[in-house]
């Protein structure tokens, strides 16, 4: 399928709305609350965002083929895309970049230009936040659950963010292999 | 664990009682003297140099997003918490604080918006072009809840706003919503069918209540109808001294 | 016109503070208080003791800005203030420049600074820089908090910043820096 393609099936894609402002506050309510049980042990909190996401994805996933109402990708390539264009469209009514391609076209980059979960976010200055957290850890999981449920084992880490300082937020997704019809996945 | 600070000394106007008042040569718990001259060196920022201090306000004002994101998120929230206490009145409670502090950003994020556009959000009326006020009385604190944060959160009044008829409980107040989106996505499990989620909004109502100087305490409680099978109902009790000035401003005949 | 603003959360703990001078009528924007070696905490002192008044005021009138609420003679101090719906407090004290030792301790109250134009350095008895009381600095003072206002919300947004918490970014010091320098 091509890129532009997905973009239209992105646009299209017809779907419940609600206040964004009540999604980034909820989101951002998630991450603070995490951080206080967790006493600023920011490792610990980007652990529990991911796990979260994973929980989502797998879900999210179902969601997201009905009503996108795509198919199967015939390579790493057009799951980049159909994730990007489609998937981020959908839920997060944005539609990062697809770049930094490996040769072996198993990895790439996705580049967000806006990130409706960090708006109004100001990490806490305590000299460690920006160094270790990743306030929207949750995406790496929802990527890695989605995936998984249709037979992808990925792995996904962000790089930058905008919120450590950084001139962009931009997250990095790798193939790790095709899971063959073995046993369903387990559940974290 | 540090709940969000909650004013507990509500001010009466004939009331003696004031705010600390320090004393020349008793400072100990006046303000730190620490404050003024040491700014922070700061957080990092982009080389573009975007703070959230250069972001408008309003920029996210009519954006809107997947509601099954919310759901999402929000089950998410609700599961999270459920690992963490003992029982629903635990859970209820803390999804109650965690809403609490939202009401707060709320309010000023209501209020800054309606100082700064012509129609008003806040006032029924799209002519009025001054500042809104604060509310002083109890029933705009309810109108403001049930019509402007309303429709800021759900993109929809509330669906009913109620005074008890019990002569026992004037200081109850009860605000409908038949369809509650976050419990849409919700499914309870049977052995916890007295647990409301909505709870985390009876958090946000409470921190807006608080925050206008309206102490409460607010809780969510299903009533469901054949119609409306997750109708909510959104108890608001205001504490002593609310009810106290409220008889004060009445007779000032303060609106 | 000298200036010391305060921002208090519900619980009278401040959580900003800044001093700072007119820019208006050619003022450099540095503070020059009465009582130098004090004043961080004669303007604290002050600004406490209106809080009883602001407190009065608070539910009698339902503007978010109060304008001028309080005067206190001994220190020719003037109190303006402007509360947010959340029950946070902008507080700001404002000091007209010393007068002449001849006006001495006679002159000290109020009423003398607004009828004695002439002892004024700069400006005239409207001017935001010498006239704490004039429709202009009333004015003028609801910009600045209106414009701190916006930034404080900002401040206040964010899923990390808990009410009643120090303000401690060195972008919002300048961001009220900015607007004392363009209102007042």
């Amino acid at each position: 399928m091509s890129s532009s393609k997905a973009s239209r099936i992105g646009e299209e894609t017809r779907i419940d709305k609600v206040n964004a402002e009540l999604v980034t506050l909820t989101y951002g309510t998630i991450v603070a609350q995490l951080c206080q049980d967790y006493d600023s042990d920011y490792q610990e909190v980007n652990k529990q965002l991911d796990k979260m996401g994973y929980n989502i994805g797998m879900r999210l996933i179902e969601d997201f083929l009905a009503k996108s109402g795509v198919g199967r990708c015939a390579n790493f390539r057009e799951t980049a895309d159909m994730i990007a264009k489609v998937g981020f469209k959908i839920f997060l009514n944005v539609a990062p970049t697809v770049t930094n391609w490996t040769s072996d076209n198993n990895q790439f980059s996705l580049i967000f230009d806006e990130n409706p979960l960090a708006d109004f976010v100001e990490l806490p200055d305590d000299g460690r936040a920006q160094d270790e957290l990743w306030f929207s850890n949750i995406l790496c999981g929802v990527l890695r659950g989605a995936l998984e449920m249709v037979q992808m084992q990925i792995e996904a880490h962000f790089v930058s963010d905008i919120l450590r300082g950084d001139d962009t937020t931009e997250m990095r997704v790798s193939l790790v292999r095709y899971i063959e019809d073995e046993m369903p996945p387990e559940e974290e | 664990m540090a709940a969000p600070p909650r004013h507990s000394a509500m001010l009466s106007m004939n009331s003696a009682v004031a705010t600390p008042q320090p004393m020349p040569g008793d400072m100990s718990q006046g303000p730190p003297q620490s404050l003024t001259p040491q700014p922070s060196q700061g957080l990092r920022v982009p080389s573009n140099r975007k703070t959230i201090y250069d972001r408008h306000l309003n920029r996210s004002r009519n954006a809107e997003l997947s509601r099954a994101s919310f759901a999402y998120l929000f089950a998410e929230m609700v599961t999270y918490a459920q690992r963490r206490v003992t029982g629903i009145q635990d859970l209820e409670k803390r999804l109650n604080e965690q809403g609490y502090p939202l009401g707060l950003r709320l309010l000023d994020l209501l209020f800054y918006r309606t100082t700064t556009t012509s129609s008003s959000a806040l006032s029924s009326s799209s002519t009025s072009s001054s500042p809104p006020n604060r509310p002083l009385r109890i029933l705009t604190l309810l109108h403001l809840i049930h019509g402007p944060l309303w429709r800021l959160l759900f993109g929809r009044s509330a669906d009913a706003l109620e005074h008890s008829v019990s002569p026992d409980t004037p200081n109850e107040y009860m605000i409908t919503d038949n369809d509650p989106l976050v419990n849409a996505y919700i499914s309870v499990p049977r052995e916890m069918n007295q647990l409301n989620c909505a709870a985390f909004v009876a958090g946000i109502i409470e921190g807006v209540c608080d925050g206008c100087g309206f102490e409460a305490k607010v809780s969510a409680h299903n009533q469901p109808t054949e119609m409306w099978p997750s109708r909510t109902v959104f108890l608001l009790s205001f504490g002593e001294s609310v009810m106290e000035r409220e008889k004060v401003l009445e007779r000032s005949g303060i609106k | 016109m000298s200036y010391y603003f305060t921002i208090l959360s519900p619980t009278d703990t401040p959580v900003f503070n800044i001093a700072f001078g007119t820019s208006k009528s050619g003022g450099d924007g540095i503070a020059r208080f009465r009582f130098p070696d004090t004043a961080q905490y004669m303007n604290q002192f002050i600004i406490h003791s209106s809080l009883d008044i602001v407190e009065e005021a608070q539910w009698t009138n339902g503007a978010m800005y109060l304008k001028h609420v309080d005067t206190y003679p001994p220190a020719a101090a003037y109190i303006s203030a402007f509360l947010t719906p959340s029950g946070v407090r902008f507080l700001l004290l404002h000091q007209p420049p010393q007068l002449s030792n001849s006006g001495g301790s006679s002159g000290f109250g109020a009423s003398s600074i607004l009828g004695s134009s002439s002892n004024l350095a700069r400006g005239s008895t409207s001017s935001i820089a010498a006239n704490p009381t004039s429709p202009q600095t009333e004015e003028a003072v609801r910009q600045f908090m209106t414009e701190v206002y916006e930034n404080y919300v900002k401040t206040a947004m964010s899923p990390f910043y808990k009410q009643g918490a120090e303000i401690r970014s060195p972008v919002f010091r300048a961001r009220v820096t900015a607007a004392g320098k363009k209102w007042l």
